[in-house]
């Protein structure tokens, strides 16, 4: 009986936790596939191992970035099976017309949509530290590169950003 | 002291840097200053661009997913032989590689459910059946064959029944998609499953596929419309 109510318990605090957590894993999957439908696949999925391996979560402070490596981990996973050879980014676009849509003005519905075309390597550190408040170290650790890399291809991400919504990048540093 | 072109660089990659070298430099150059201004403006607009709206959703789990199981009798046995003598034939083309579509969403689907696909004649339990298939308004007549695996699944963002009918031919995969409707049938053929995809009217639609092992596209066109035919929708 005490087993049953534990389970309980322990299954209303995982459901809270990953209730609280889904509008930013659902961002994250987004943004890593650029595909609503399939964000909330990886989402649902990440979930469920989740669940599986709570033991793991030895910190719930930290559950956040646990959730984020898994989401990460479940679209690999969902990328090798679907082994995709070819993103046509402009039909991803067209897909996601409503989202781009939805935003309150015309320039963060441009900027969403370069961020689309930026590549994969440089549009996943920008949508860990802006979105999700990875430090340096922490996507550097998340995505196994070193530091610099990391800088690296932030940098590069906000310089494409840049050029593709029309900054005046005159003063912008060349590589 | 630092120059400009590696402060910009500096910045660029991470704007809100609070590193004292780089404010240093900020503070003592006007122009990076400006320049780092004008950056933390369209930093704002990148966060404000990554903030697409998302639901927060109730389904959180899926604690609905049921496990399979073969320990019920053979509920499903009587007419699995009948199975290939539809009349129907379903027609249509063959399609390789159709990528991000809902064929290959199925097959993506089938590399995540290895187990489904054994072979045998013991049906799964049938109040998990139910389960299973009372979420999505339908019952299955006892024509259908044995039902072998039956399985709540995450597919496309809705919880869609997911079972393997067993025929003389081998087991047939088939997933309920009423949230899926389609035009018209299509036939797929993609990482050793050959399938169909067939529309229900009011219904969505069904799909319905075998690992590739000599069977014909005819063969589960017949299938397809056989399983079509078991179906008893109960809304």
């Amino acid at each position: 009986m005490n087993d049953q109510v534990g389970g309980k318990q322990r299954r209303a605090r995982f459901q809270a936790l990953c209730q609280s957590l889904r509008p930013d894993l659902l961002r994250f999957a987004f943004w890593l596939s650029r595909d609503r439908a399939l964000a909330e696949d990886v989402v649902q999925e990440s979930m469920l191992r989740a669940w599986k391996a709570q033991d793991s979560l030895l910190n719930e402070a930290a559950a956040k970035p646990w959730l984020l490596t898994i989401v990460r981990r479940e679209y690999a996973r969902t990328f090798e099976r679907k082994r995709f050879t070819t993103v046509d980014v402009d039909e991803l676009i067209a897909k996601e017309e409503p989202t781009l849509a939805a935003a309150e003005e015309q320039d963060i519905a441009d900027v969403r949509a370069a961020i689309m075309k930026l590549p994969d390597e440089y549009r996943e550190p920008l949508v860990l530290q802006v979105l999700m408040g990875y430090s340096t170290a922490e996507i550097a650790r998340e995505l196994d590169l070193s530091g610099a890399a990391v800088l690296t291809r932030l940098y590069r991400a906000r310089r494409q950003l840049r050029a593709a919504c029309g900054e005046d990048t005159a003063l912008d540093p060349q590589e | 002291m630092m120059d400009h072109t590696s402060y910009r660089s500096a910045i660029m990659a991470d704007p809100r840097d609070a590193d004292a070298e780089l404010r240093a430099h900020r503070e003592a150059c006007a122009e990076c200053r400006a320049y780092t201004e004008q950056l933390l403006k369209f930093e704002a607009r990148i966060e404000r661009a990554l903030r697409v709206d998302m639901p927060g959703g109730t389904e959180v789990l899926p604690f609905a997913r049921k496990s399979r199981s073969f320990t019920g009798a053979r509920r499903w046995l009587a007419i699995a032989a009948s199975v290939l003598l539809g009349t129907a034939i379903v027609g249509g083309i063959w399609l390789t590689l159709p990528q991000r579509s809902l064929a290959a969403a199925v097959v993506a689907h089938m590399a995540g459910e290895p187990d489904a696909w054994q072979r045998t004649d013991i049906a799964v339990d049938a109040p998990a059946l139910q389960d299973v298939l009372k979420n999505s308004n339908l019952r299955l007549k006892p024509k259908a064959g044995i039902v072998s695996y039956a399985s709540s699944c995450s597919f496309r963002g809705h919880m869609v029944p997911h079972l393997v009918v067993q025929t003389p031919k081998g087991p047939v995969t088939v997933m309920v998609l009423v949230h899926e409707p389609l035009r018209k049938s299509m036939q797929f053929e993609e990482q050793g499953y050959r399938g169909t995809l067939v529309p229900v009217p009011g219904h969505g639609s069904l799909a319905v596929l075998m690992q590739d092992s000599g069977v014909s596209s005819a063969e589960i066109a017949r299938i397809a419309a056989q399983v079509d035919d078991s179906i008893v929708w109960t809304h």
